[in-house]
């Protein structure tokens, strides 16, 4: 048991998925050839001035409000002054006493404990580029494409004490900033990075230790385990009589180790002004309430209207409000099919399953949930098979197609060949007379083997419904 | 006549007419400007081939009749102002041979109305200076006395539309820069209300503070040049909406009963004494049209000069931060990323460049910020309201543009804090983001120019070009003799 | 009153800037000078409110988010010492 007790802030940036960068109307988009999305404003020539984009602004704001934050009506943005090579203009715009978002809170359940996690600010700002390391020649090659990307900085209270805390903290905003269209929260594409500034103290102590802060973060694995390790290494140190120092760390995953980047003691002076290129700019409250009735329905709430109004478990709920894209999907399919109840089975059960295994692709559905909708509804009503509504859907996966047109190009309706369906039920039935006899004598479970041979036999000629109906009926005579 | 002298507008009928050819025109400036320039050193950059180029095209518009008020009016361009694919090298080392991939916004205007690109003209380095002497390439000389300064920081541009080598220039102004310079050098200079001209394209000094303007021979080319230049810029988030007038409409309308305040400061002791005398004779001459004088105070001036050096260097630091010669410009030697912008920096930069990014980094350091930069930022907004309150009594306000006529070059090397001083008279008007316009009122025994400065109330370019033009039309100034 | 040479070497550092030993002598008196200047606005007394510079915009004049063709690489690379697209920096030692 461990005498000391972690105390862990959050630093998270997340890339904004506008279409313009946040200061010049390069693509945003990720990737490209080097140096290929860029122009003489975010590669820092002479002369060059930086112009704000809009939708960076109201995304940003988007974000205070799912996370609960007081967005301040007069906001402005600020140089912060550094020299590195992936910074053009030897400064990044952002923002410094007026952050668009102050105060905000978020919702974390760990281990069915709640929890709030406090939002000190979220601020608006430019990316830096990228350097290339080449150890043999001692250079390093400098791709701006990324700079000028709109980040947002999400800067949290130092109120988490536990890596689970902290993922589950990082896996709800990442899901509130999917659902407010803000980011598609892409780790590994680094368009939502963390930092993590952590320290321990004795249990008990009302006072906080000497933090140091990680970097280099590029999974929630990662983040676990660098949390992990860190805590270890302080607690070590204490234990031994020496001191923690205030430094960046940076994780080595391989290693399971965080190693000293730059001492934090020489840290930058940012001389922080007003950068005179950018208006301060005033909100209406028309222009806040408009940006506000814009955001779609957020995951708790869709979770609660799953629960409440259609009946539908919360675990599954939870799942399926975990992806906004099959979220979306669901609540399209019920407006096709009003049986959310069936529904929402069917994706945990057949759509999801085959989303974890690979074979569907969210961002590239052949299908709507429209046409899914009506494959449940044939299911539900005994047009299809178990089997043969799987046969649909993996079609549908494939090659796109209604449910209908395909049932009927490969002929996978259920006949309803009452003829057929009696004599294959009679020849089961007189082929395991032993089985026959133990039902009768009131062992219930044998019918399920009934049941199969019959689904078996008659692949798809009856539908499940009539087939149990007939057996019982048999049986009991 | 020498055509060299003439009137951009008064070129504009002689082109249209036919009387002399787009070609013909430019050609005459470069045969001046070869012939005396070596003398006065106002062009870095000379653009005989471009100028020929676009002389051509603009005859092609002269000839369908299809002129702009500046198709085939040859100018010069201050080196601080990019223009693609030719040199731009805001007389540093540091960008000695850096071309630029774009233009000025200012340029694509120009260019929109068929100019003609003569050269890019000499300045302090970064624009940083009252002397142009700081130019690593071209210490441009006082036409009027070769031994003295042009002023500075736009003091090619000056020198060159003073000694015809240019029917009208553009400068900048962050503190001063286009008219001191136009003082100094017996000409008509305008720094814009802030946010009337788009800063795109102009290499950043202070950026709170620079405007592009005009330098010409009178108020008439100077208005004719705004209208050209003046719009907003999408390029530039701090240019102005505000509606552009046309910058000719009340040229020669009568300033009676126009109120003209006289500020107490602007007269004191610190001043010249036949600097003043002149800009008072000019002061009574607007008096005999009508106008009216005004007395009033604006105490502020006495911390004009620390919050505008506080505010532009600070902006400056921050601004110069870019040049470290690995995207562009001077690159030294370094094994480390540290070590070699050091050296691209200490070797690129001259002195006065890095005096100012010292001190620009000075006002804005932790523990400093807020006695310093902070304190001037807290100066400029109690400047603004002693100018408004001005305005309240008075439509425009008339100053001498600097303390002293041009001085000799030399006399104020080694002292950077001098140098400072003598922009007392046109700095506030940069804080104040307001529109000052500098002309000739007289000249010292020696014929030196002295220049007087109308400021008005922001975006009231008019009323300013109106009252210097009213005054001009009474005043015969001297060229000088080169 | 000349500057105190930490004070001189730790803006040196913000600056990036090297001066030999006549150099920093000589900067050192001439940013004495510059500050003594500069110390004249200590007299004056009111504060700063950035909330009153009247210069701010409402959100509908921010620049609407429209991607637009983005500059060819040669040209950016032009004036810089570049290899496979990219600038040339001297590693930065951590």
């Amino acid at each position: 048991m461990s005498s000391y007790f972690p105390t862990i802030g959050l630093e998270t940036h997340a890339e904004l998925s506008t279409n313009s960068k946040v200061f010049c109307t390069c693509s945003a988009e990720f990737g490209g050839t080097p140096n290929s999305r860029c122009c003489p404003v975010c590669s820092g020539l002479p002369g060059t001035l930086p112009v704000l984009n809009r939708k960076a602004v109201e995304y940003i704001i988007k974000a205070g409000y799912v996370m609960n934050c007081d967005i301040s009506r007069f906001t402005k943005w600020d140089r912060k002054n550094y020299f590195y090579p992936d910074l053009p203009k030897a400064y990044q715009i952002s923002q410094m006493p007026r952050p668009v978002c102050l105060s905000g809170n978020v919702k974390i359940n760990v281990g069915g404990k709640e929890k709030d996690i406090r939002i000190n600010r979220i601020h608006l700002e430019e990316d830096a580029g990228k350097l290339v390391h080449d150890e043999v020649n001692r250079i390093s090659l400098a791709d701006y494409n990324r700079c000028g990307v709109p980040l947002i900085e999400i800067v949290t209270e130092p109120d988490f004490h536990s890596a689970e805390e902290v993922v589950a903290y990082l896996e709800k905003i990442m899901l509130l900033l999917q659902y407010a269209g803000i980011c598609d929260c892409k780790m590994e594409q680094g368009s939502i990075r963390c930092d993590v500034n952590i320290s321990i103290a004795p249990k008990g102590s009302n006072e906080l230790g000497t933090r140091t802060e990680l970097k280099n973060l590029n999974s929630l694995k990662a983040i676990a385990k660098a949390i992990e390790v860190e805590i270890e290494r302080q607690e070590e140190l204490l234990d031994n009589g020496e001191k923690v120092i205030q430094q960046t760390r940076r994780f080595n995953e391989a290693l399971g180790e965080t190693t000293a980047m730059r001492s934090k003691e020489d840290a930058h002076d940012y001389r922080y002004f007003p950068d005179p290129d950018i208006p301060p700019i005033i909100f209406t409250e028309e222009e806040l309430e408009e940006i506000r009735n814009s955001i779609p329905e957020l995951p708790e709430q869709r979770v609660a209207r799953y629960v409440e109004q259609y009946g539908i478990k919360k675990p599954d709920a939870d799942l399926i409000v975990s992806d906004k894209k099959i979220c979306d999907f669901f609540d399209v399919a019920i407006q096709e099919y009003d049986n959310p109840k069936a529904v929402a089975n069917y994706i945990t059960g057949e759509l999801l399953r085959r989303k974890n295994l690979g074979e569907v692709d969210m961002d590239d559905l052949k299908f709507t949930g429209k046409e899914f909708a009506q494959l449940v509804e044939l299911l539900q009503t005994d047009k299809v098979s178990q089997s043969n509504a799987k046969a649909i859907l993996g079609e549908m996966i494939e090659n796109g197609g209604t449910p209908k047109s395909i049932a009927d190009a490969k002929d996978l309706w259920i006949k309803e060949d009452s003829d057929l369906l009696a004599k294959t039920v009679d020849e089961i039935i007189a082929n395991n007379p032993k089985a026959a006899e133990q039902y009768r004598n009131g062992d219930q479970k044998v019918f399920g083997f009934f049941m199969g041979q019959a689904n078996k036999a008659l692949k798809g000629q009856a539908s499940p419904k009539a087939i149990q109906e007939y057996i019982k009926k048999k049986l009991s005579e | 006549m020498d055509i060299t002298r003439a009137k951009i507008r008064d070129l504009r009928k002689a082109l249209d007419s036919k009387e002399i050819s787009a070609a013909e025109l430019c050609g005459e400036y470069f045969k001046k400007i070869e012939a005396c320039d070596g003398k006065v050193q106002s062009y870095i950059t000379v653009t005989k081939d471009k100028a020929m180029e676009m002389a051509a095209n603009a005859q092609k518009r002269i000839d369908a009749g299809e002129s702009a008020p500046l198709t085939g009016i040859p100018l010069a361009i201050k080196d601080n102002i990019c223009t693609d694919g030719i040199k731009t090298t805001c007389a540093s080392k540091m960008l000695e041979n850096f071309i630029p991939p774009y233009n000025a916004t200012v340029i694509e205007k120009l260019n929109a109305e068929g100019y003609v690109l003569l050269g890019k003209t000499s300045m302090d380095e970064f624009a940083m200076g009252g002397s142009t002497q700081t130019s690593a390439f071209a210490k441009t000389k006082n036409p009027y006395d070769l031994e003295r300064v042009p002023g500075g920081s736009s003091g090619g541009s000056a020198a060159a539309v003073s000694a015809s080598f240019a029917p009208a220039a553009l400068g900048s102004d962050t503190g001063g820069s286009i008219r001191q310079p136009a003082s100094f050098c017996g000409v008509t200079g305008i720094k814009p209300t802030y946010g009337r001209v788009s800063r795109y394209g102009l290499v950043a000094f202070a950026s709170s503070l620079d405007q592009i303007g005009p330098i010409a021979s009178d108020a008439r080319d100077c208005a004719i040049m705004l209208n050209a230049i003046c719009a907003h810029d999408p390029h530039d988030a701090t240019s102005s909406r505000q509606p552009v007038p046309d910058f000719t409409e009340k040229l020669g309308q009568s300033v009676s009963g126009m109120k003209i305040a006289m500020p107490k400061e602007f007269y004191s002791d610190d001043i010249d004494d036949d600097v003043k005398a002149s800009v008072m004779a000019a002061a009574k001459t607007l008096e005999s049209q009508g106008a009216k004088l005004v007395e009033c105070s604006i105490p502020g001036l006495k911390y004009a000069i620390p919050a505008y050096y506080l505010i532009a260097c600070a902006e400056a630091a921050s601004n110069l931060s870019r040049f470290d010669g690995i995207k562009y410009g001077f690159r030294g030697e370094g094994r480390t990323f540290e070590e070699l912008i050091r050296d691209s920096r200490s070797n690129g930069f001259g002195e006065e460049v890095k005096r100012r990014i010292l001190l620009g980094n000075y006002a804005l350091s932790s523990g400093y910020y807020d006695a310093y930069y902070k304190k001037a930022l807290a100066l400029k907004q109690e400047i603004i309201k002693e100018y408004n309150d001005v305005f309240d009594i008075a439509d425009v306000i008339l100053t001498p543009t600097a303390p002293t006529p041009a001085y000799k070059i030399g006399a104020q090397d080694n002292d950077p804090v001098k140098m400072y001083l003598a922009d007392i008279c046109t700095v506030t008007v940069n804080i104040a983001s307001l529109p000052g316009i500098s002309t000739t009122c007289g000249y010292t025994a020696d014929g030196l120019p002295i220049g007087m400065s109308v400021i008005g109330r922001r975006f009231d370019e008019q009323t300013i070009l109106q009252c210097a033009d009213a005054f001009e039309q009474t005043f015969a100034p001297s060229a000088p003799k080169l | 009153m000349a500057v105190e040479l930490k004070t001189i070497q730790h803006l040196c550092e913000l600056s990036k800037l090297n001066y030999d030993e006549a150099g920093l002598e000589k900067v050192m008196g001439e940013m004495g000078d510059i500050i003594d200047l500069m110390d004249t606005i200590k007299s004056f007394d009111l504060t700063y409110d950035d909330t009153k510079d009247n210069n701010s915009i409402s959100l509908n004049e921010v620049r609407e988010d429209v991607a637009q063709p983005s500059f060819p690489t040669e040209k950016l690379l032009a004036n810089a010492e570049n290899t496979d697209n990219c600038y040339v920096v001297p590693k930065v030692v951590e």
